[in-house]
C-alpha cells in the first residue's frame, strides 16, 4: 500500500510541512507476504552447497565430483577421522551428542578410556572451485530443538568435527551449510540456554489489576 | 488547542482493516477516536512542544552521561546491579538508539510539563505515524479539513530515516500475546524493512543465548541487532539479565534508555535543572524535601506502565488511584500538574523522538485523571 500526499489533485503539504511526505506499509498488509518475509532467512550469511557422502563408493556413483577426487577426499578423511573427531570422557557422553550406537572407544592418539563419534561420511565442496577442504561428518541426535521449530523434510542430520551442523534433504547428497561451517573455520558457538526472556514480563500480566485483554502488555 | 467536533468517517474501520490496523478497538469500544480531534496552532507546536522535546532529551543525554559514571544514580532508577555494566558499555560505545515518547501535560496555552519519559518501550507509534496520517491525508481529500491543514507528524519518514542510519540486519521481538505490542513491533519492522535493511521476527520466548554469549534465534543463528519490545527493567530480572555485559548482540533500545525509562529519572532531571519551565517539581520518596510540594502530589512508582500505581492527591485528598503490581523499587513524588481537560476528557499530549529529533505528536484522551490502558487515540491537526 502506497499513500502518496496528493500534492497533484489536492492541498497537499507545502515546503515545510510537519508531517511526513509519504506512508507506505509493506509487509503490514497483506498478511502471506508478511509471513514469507518473516520467515526467509537472514541473507547476510553466506551460504556454500556441498556434497555428503557415506563412503567413496557413493561419491563415484553420483559422479557429480570426479573420480579422483572422491578418492583423494576419501583418503584424507580417513587420516583425520582418528585426530579431529571430538572425544568425550564416557559413552553416555557421547551418545547424548551423536545418537544411540552412535559411538566407539577412541583408539590412539585419543587417550585410553575415551569414547568418539562413528565416522558417517564426508563433505566436499558441490565443485572444485569452491576449494572447501573435506570434512569428516558424523551422526547428529536428534534435535528436539529444530523439530520444535518445524523444520521438516530433512535428517537427522550431520556434524563437523568443530560442531557445526549440516542437514541433507532425505535422499539427497546436497547440503547447505554456513560458509563457516563449510570452511571448517572456528566452531561454531552452540547455544547453551534457552527461554530466558519473557518471564517477568509474564509475571506482571498475570498480576496486572487492568490489561489488555488479559494479556501481558509490554508497551506504554 | 481547540477541540473540533468533526464527526466520525462512516468507513473508517473499513480503512482500518485495509492499512493494518488490527488493534483499533479494544473489547468492543472504540481506541481509536475520531468523532472529534485537536487543533493547534503552528507556533504552539513549534515553540511550545517541539523545541521543548530537543531541549529535554538533550538535557535527558546529559544525565545519562552522568548516572553511568555514578552507581549511586544508577541504583536510584531501579537498574539492579548486575545490570551496570551493561547499560554503561552501551553509552560508553553510544549505541544508537530509535525512538521514544516524551509524555507532557499541555493544552496548548503555557509550557509543556513532563510527566514522564517513555525512552524504552513506547507503544501508539503505528496509530501516530500511519493511521493518523492517513486520516489527515483523507480528511483533506474528502474536504471535511481546510485546505492548508497540517499535522505535527513527520514519524513515518523519520523511522524509516533512522533504521537507514542504524544499519541492519535487525531481528524483532516482543511477547506474542499482545495485538498492540505485536503491532507496534510489525509496523518497525516495515519501517526497516522500507529502509533496506534485512528483518526478522522471533517471538521473545524463543530467544536463545549461545556459548559466545549472543543472544540467537531457536536455532542458534546469532541475533546481530535485536530490537525487543519488552522493557529493560523486566529483562534486567529474567533468567538471562546477568548475561548481557559483554554480548556481541546489540539491543534498540539500548540498555541505557533504561535510564531513562523510570521515574526516577523525574526528581534527578528536577535536581540539574531546577525551575526548568517544561520540568515539575519531584522529589524521591524517601526525600524530605518533598515536603516542598506540599499537600498536592502525584506519587509514582519508580518502574511502572500505564499509569499503575499511580496515586494522585490534592489538598490533602485522594483525587485518583490506580491498582497494579509494581512499587517494589520505591517511588517518586512528582508537584501535581492536571492535564487539560475537554469535554469532560483529560488529554496527555505525547511527544515522539526518533533518534534525538521531535518528530511528531500523539493525543490520548481518557474519562481518568491518570492515563492508563484504556485511553482512547485522538487524532490531531495543525490549522492553516
Amino acid at each position: 500500500m502506497q499513500a502518496n500526499a496528493p500534492s497533484l489533485d489536492g492541498p497537499g503539504p507545502t515546503q515545510g510541512s510537519k508531517r511526513s511526505q509519504t506512508v507506505s506499509l509493506v509487509l503490514l498488509v497483506g498478511v502471506g507476504a508478511a509471513a514469507l518475509v518473516l520467515a526467509r532467512r537472514d541473507p547476510s550469511q553466506r551460504e556454500e552447497d556441498t556434497l555428503v557422502y557415506a563412503d567413496l563408493a557413493a561419491c563415484r556413483a553420483q559422479g557429480l565430483r570426479s573420480p579422483e577426487d572422491c578418492e583423494a577426499a576419501d583418503r584424507e578423511v580417513r587420516a583425520l577421522y582418528p585426530t579431529v573427531a571430538p572425544r568425550y570422557p564416557d559413552s553416555a557422553a557421547c551418545e547424548r551428542h551423536h545418537g544411540s550406537g552412535g559411538c566407539t572407544a577412541a583408539v590412539a592418539p585419543a587417550p585410553a578410556g575415551a569414547f568418539v563419534p562413528l565416522l558417517a561420511g564426508f563433505m566436499i565442496g558441490r565443485s572444485a572451485d569452491q576449494h572447501l577442504p573435506v570434512q569428516p561428518l558424523f551422526r547428529h541426535a536428534p534435535d528436539e530443538a529444530r523439530e520444535a521449530a518445524g523444520v521438516s523434510g530433512v535428517s537427522g542430520g550431520y556434524c563437523t568435527s568443530g560442531g557445526g551442523r549440516v542437514w541433507t534433504a532425505r535422499g539427497s547428497t546436497l547440503a547447505r551449510v554456513s560458509s563457516a561451517v563449510a570452511r571448517g573455520g572456528p566452531a561454531p558457538a552452540r547455544v547453551v540456554a534457552t527461554g530466558g526472556f519473557g518471564a517477568t514480563g509474564h509475571g506482571v500480566a498475570v498480576h496486572a489489576s487492568s490489561g489488555h485483554a488479559g494479556s501481558g502488555h509490554a508497551g506504554g | 488547542m481547540r477541540r473540533l467536533a468533526l464527526g466520525e468517517r462512516p468507513d473508517w474501520r473499513a480503512q482500518a482493516a485495509a492499512a493494518g490496523f488490527t488493534f483499533h478497538s479494544l473489547d468492543g469500544a472504540p481506541y481509536w477516536d475520531e468523532t472529534h480531534a485537536y487543533a493547534f496552532t503552528l507556533d504552539e507546536i513549534e515553540r511550545g512542544l517541539e523545541a521543548p522535546s530537543a531541549e529535554l532529551h538533550a538535557l535527558c543525554l546529559a544525565f545519562v552521561d552522568r548516572a553511568v559514571g555514578d552507581a549511586a544514580i544508577l541504583a536510584s532508577l531501579g537498574i539492579p546491579g548486575h545490570a551496570f555494566e551493561a547499560v554503561r558499555a552501551s553509552w560508553r560505545r553510544r549505541d544508537p538508539s530509535l525512538y521514544g515518547r516524551l509524555d507532557f501535560a499541555w493544552g496548548g496555552e503555557g509550557p509543556a510539563k513532563l510527566l514522564e519519559y517513555n525512552a524504552d518501550t513506547p507503544t501508539a507509534l503505528y496509530e501516530t505515524g500511519v493511521f493518523q496520517w492517513l486520516w489527515l491525508e483523507d480528511s483533506l481529500a474528502r474536504g471535511r479539513l481546510p485546505a492548508g491543514t497540517d499535522q505535527f507528524n513527520a514519524v513515518h519518514d523519520r523511522l524509516v530515516a533512522r533504521f537507514r542510519e542504524i544499519g541492519g540486519p535487525v531481528a524483532f521481538t516482543c511477547m506474542e500475546a499482545a495485538p498492540e505490542d505485536r503491532g507496534t513491533v510489525a509496523y518497525l519492522q516495515d519501517c526497516a524493512h522500507q529502509a533496506g535493511l534485512a528483518t526478522r521476527f522471533v517471538p521473545l520466548e524463543a530467544v536463545a543465548l549461545d556459548s559466545a554469549g549472543a543472544f540467537t534465534d531457536a536455532l542458534g543463528a546469532p541475533l546481530g541487532t535485536l530490537f525487543k519490545l519488552y522493557p529493560w527493567e523486566w529483562a534486567f530480572r529474567d533468567a538471562f539479565g546477568d548475561r548481557l555485559a559483554g554480548t556481541p548482540t546489540r539491543f534498540l533500545e539500548p540498555p541505557w534508555k533504561a535510564v531513562l525509562s523510570t521515574k526516577g529519572l523525574l526528581p534527578h532531571l528536577w535536581a540539574m535543572a531546577p525551575g526548568h519551565p517544561n520540568l515539575l517539581p519531584a522529589y524521591f520518596e524517601d526525600d524530605p524535601r518533598k515536603g516542598a510540594l506540599g499537600a498536592s502530589f502525584v506519587r509514582k512508582p519508580i518502574l511502572s506502565r500505564e499509569g499503575a500505581n499511580v496515586l494522585m492527591v490534592r489538598d490533602g485528598a485522594v483525587l485518583a488511584r490506580r491498582d497494579g503490581p509494581y512499587g517494589a523499587e520505591g517511588h517518586v513524588r512528582q508537584a501535581l500538574c492536571a492535564l487539560p481537560v475537554f469535554a469532560g476528557q483529560h488529554v496527555l499530549a505525547g511527544s515522539w523522538l526518533v533518534g534525538d529529533v521531535p518528530a511528531g505528536l500523539c493525543l490520548r484522551e481518557s474519562p481518568d485523571p491518570i492515563t492508563g490502558n484504556a485511553a482512547r487515540f485522538v487524532p490531531h491537526v495543525i490549522a492553516p
